[in-house]
């Protein structure tokens, strides 16, 4: 039984193997889960950081600008941060009552509980902080992430106020034109006629220096329409660059991306402009503010102001990047070669891997876990069958052992009961030879004595089938199985022993059983260990007491339960829960495996086996097997 | 066949009919009356003393088996030579039942000569068993009409004391010794000493002074 019980637990192992992979499969399915969710401080000692927007939410500028303070903040706070954001939408709401109306939400919003710093970002102008309610932000440290052309006015510049200005980068966009477009001849400026529009062409024309031979033109004073409809007009070898136009020469206000859009379709030149979105919208490229560094620069300040380590700065300068549109190079057929190194490329049509990087790299994680699962179940598989395989053979093997050991305990009133027909034939033969010797033979006795001989052959041969079949070494088979012949054959077999012990076998089947299917030969050693067991159990009872009953009767569940009853001393309480255990025993010359093989076949049928006292005398072990009714 | 002869049959005691069947044909056809019982209470509501044979009697029955009827038989004083028939003999019952005066004990598969020699045997042990049981009868008989004088004198002659001695022991003359002794040797017609001590022996007498 050990080797038995070793391949069991050996089973055992690979099946916790394979739910370890199963768990790790799901995690790398979601690779989210698992990770924390944001840890909101709740006035401990994490920080409140509020960020205003002059524009809008949906300013790609604002989103990735929002992102990448966020990201790095974070990163180097050291304790959580607690991130509030508010967008007043100027451009879209202009007028003075909503302006209050922000300021009252605001200061409703944030009364009781300043944020540690405030963070303005605006790429228009200085104006808002003044529309925020100064009760509440008096004492809040204020951080300035702007882009523009304007100058910060003197009133910033005092203690308490920090900020990143961010000017556009003209020089670096400029040249990107002349490294697209090498044979550059003329560069066209489209910009306003405001102060902030002005001083912007200033600095292009000072910046102009860096082309050499390429000529200059400024559209500063005219209409928008106009601008375009020349646009349409200009020679090969030409540029557009898209300045500020706060005030075009119709006093309208057009943001470079609008710009782009609206030439974009009749520039008969390529068109550089200084802002991401214009180079989504119809430009071929240029220096753009570039949000990674300036979230992690206004990050920077902000930590700063916080931690007390300074009082205010502004920081003027240029953080840029460069970008250009896949598609419009395509279009100006602006060879790959000449792309600056690191340039940010919009609108490449991207490989299905950049478009789904996640899902794909998820996919195939999970994909690969499932491969991998399932390469260790089917290891696993080959595995546990043959432990299986193996248990089910030394089952077998042991089933058979005993079996053997149980039929030499019967062998000798099995022997007994082969030498009474085989006595019986040999005196009725030589009766037959004595009266044929006679002169007139009694033909009718010697008839009756042929009858007798085949008979008591036929009842030699069945004793020797039962033995030879309880001793037939074979597998595990599910077969119907007549439980009326199955108990009669046994106690058949067992009978001649009790006879010689003097002991009663009583049998009772209830009559209309279900069908079992299952292996009679196993079902058969079951009850025949029962059966010995019951009869060794009343090896010191008197006469009248050596009774072994066996019962037969459908279950509520439609299977049969078998009970072999006997008046013996019944079994010690302490040692009822340990009868199927291997290697226990009451008898001084028992193995201890009847019980326990007892137990395995019963089990392999699908049934349950116990032991239990009898409220009188005695133990009953009693088995069940599962109907099998079509 | 299973009328009552009262004279020398074989009677089979055996559970198994068809064993008792086959065994009682081959008697039958070898010159013996047979009677068969199906087990020992059968047997033993039959039985009496002027059943006359002997018995073939099966060890394993259910019931009462073939040493208890031995038992009961010796018990009740029944003489009847007994032959054990056994499908697989084992020492232990072999011993007890040959203790116990069986004639034979053999298997069932014995071979025929073996068989009815066994038989034969022991149907000739019955009539010699019969025999002397009558012959003790016999004298018991005779002994039964000496006085009880008598029977204290002869114990003495039979252990062998001179007539001076039994006088002296018994505290009598001694010629009334010897009108006891010629009284005696007239009643059982036993001339000599030698006989006499014979006779008394064969009868059973004395035993219990331990001078025979």
């Amino acid at each position: 039984m050990t080797p038995l019980l070793r391949a069991i637990a050996r089973a055992r192992k690979p099946i916790e193997a394979a739910s370890a992979l199963v768990w790790c499969s799901v995690f790398l399915a979601f690779p989210g889960f698992g990770k924390a969710g944001e840890v909101l401080p709740g006035g401990g000692n994490g920080w409140k950081v509020l960020l205003v927007f002059s524009e809008g939410k949906d300013l790609p500028g604002n989103v990735s600008l929002e992102q990448s303070v966020r990201a790095a903040l974070q990163k180097k706070a050291g304790r959580p941060v607690e991130f509030f954001t508010e967008h007043m939408d100027a451009s879209r709401f202009s007028d003075e009552a909503h302006y209050r109306l922000f300021r009252d939400y605001l200061g409703a919003k944030y009364a009781g509980q300043e944020p540690d710093v405030l963070m303005i970002v605006t790429p228009r102008d200085f104006a808002l902080p003044q529309r925020l309610p100064a009760e509440v932000f008096r004492n809040v440290p204020l951080v300035f992430v702007t882009s523009s052309e304007l100058d910060p006015p003197d009133a910033l510049k005092n203690d308490g106020v920090a900020g990143l200005i961010e000017h556009l980068d003209t020089r670096r966009t400029l040249l990107l034109a002349r490294q697209l477009q090498p044979e550059l001849q003329k560069v066209v400026v489209i910009g306003g006629k405001s102060e902030c529009d002005h001083r912007l062409v200033e600095r292009i024309r000072l910046d102009s220096a860096l082309l050499p031979g390429v000529e200059f033109e400024y559209w500063t004073n005219q209409p928008f329409k106009e601008a375009q409809a020349r646009a349409a007009t200009l020679p090969q070898d030409s540029a557009i660059l898209i300045g500020t136009i706060f005030e075009d020469g119709a006093g309208q206000t057009i943001y470079m991306t609008h710009a782009a859009q609206m030439l974009a379709p009749v520039a008969t030149v390529p068109i550089y402009a200084m802002t991401s979105g214009a180079i989504g919208n119809g430009a071929l490229g240029g220096a753009v503010v570039d949000p990674q560094k300036v979230g992690e620069r206004a990050a920077t300040l902000a930590l700063q102001m916080v931690q007390k380590q300074m009082h205010g700065k502004l920081e003027e300068g240029t953080n840029s990047i460069m970008m250009l549109d896949w598609k419009v190079a395509r279009k100006w057929n602006i060879s790959s070669m000449h792309w600056p190194a690191g340039a940010v490329i919009a609108n490449r049509p991207r490989s299905l891997w950049e478009d789904h990087k996640g899902v794909i790299s998820s996919g195939v994680a999970v994909i690969l876990a499932q491969a991998l699962t399932i390469a260790a179940l089917l290891a696993q598989r080959t595995r546990r069958r043959r432990a299986e395989a193996e248990i089910l053979k030394q089952r077998d093997e042991l089933a058979h052992v005993t079996r053997v050991s149980t039929l030499g305990q019967l062998a000798s009133s099995l022997a007994h009961e082969i030498n009474q027909p085989l006595g019986a034939i040999l005196r009725n033969t030589e009766a037959a030879e004595l009266f044929l010797q006679r002169e007139k033979p009694d033909l009718g006795e010697l008839k009756a004595i042929l009858a007798d001989i085949r008979k008591d052959d036929q009842r030699a041969g069945g004793v020797i089938d039962r033995m030879r079949s309880l001793l037939k070494r074979q597998n595990l088979q599910s077969k119907p199985v007549d439980i009326h012949e199955l108990l009669n054959e046994t106690v058949a077999l067992a009978h001649p022993d009790a006879q010689a012990r003097q002991i009663k076998l009583s049998l009772e089947v209830a009559p209309g059983l279900p069908e079992i299917r299952g292996d009679r030969i196993h079902l058969q050693q079951v009850l025949l260990n029962l059966l010995l067991n019951g009869m060794d159990a009343l090896k010191n009872k008197a006469n009248g007491e050596r009774v072994v009953s066996i019962s037969a009767a459908e279950t509520m569940d439609g299977g049969v339960e078998i009970s072999v009853t006997d008046s013996g001393q019944g079994i010690e309480p302490d040692k009822l829960g340990h009868v199927f255990e291997p290697f226990f025993t009451t008898k001084p010359t028992g193995l201890g495996m009847g019980l326990a093989i007892s137990k395995t076949i019963v089990e392999a049928h699908g049934g349950k086996i116990r032991a239990l006292n009898n409220t009188t005398r005695g133990a009953t072990f009693q088995f069940t097997l599962p109907g099998h009714r079509s | 066949m299973n009328t009552l002869v009262p004279n020398r049959a074989v009677f089979i005691v055996d559970d198994d009919d068809s064993f008792s069947r086959a065994l009682a044909r081959l008697l039958q056809a070898s010159g013996h009356e047979t009677r068969t019982f199906g087990s020992a209470q059968e047997f033993l509501r039959e039985l009496n003393p002027e059943m006359r044979g002997c018995l073939l009697l099966d060890l394993h029955m259910p019931g009462l088996n073939g040493l208890e009827l031995q038992e009961n038989m010796v018990g009740a004083g029944i003489v009847m030579p007994i032959v054990f028939l056994t499908g697989h003999g084992d020492i232990p019952s072999t011993v007890q039942a040959m203790r116990r005066g069986a004639e034979d004990f053999l298997t069932k598969r014995a071979s025929r000569e073996e068989l009815l020699a066994a038989v034969e045997r022991a149907l000739a042990r019955e009539v010699e068993e019969r025999q002397k049981r009558e012959r003790i009868d016999e004298l018991r008989r005779r002994f039964a009409t000496l006085s009880e004088r008598e029977m204290e004198v002869l114990g003495h002659v039979v252990r062998g004391r001179l007539n001076k001695q039994i006088a002296a022991d018994l505290g009598i003359n001694e010629r009334t010794v010897k009108l006891h002794r010629t009284s005696i040797t007239r009643k059982l017609q036993m001339p000599s000493v030698a006989e006499l001590t014979r006779c008394a022996k064969e009868a059973g007498l004395f035993e219990e002074e331990g001078a025979l």
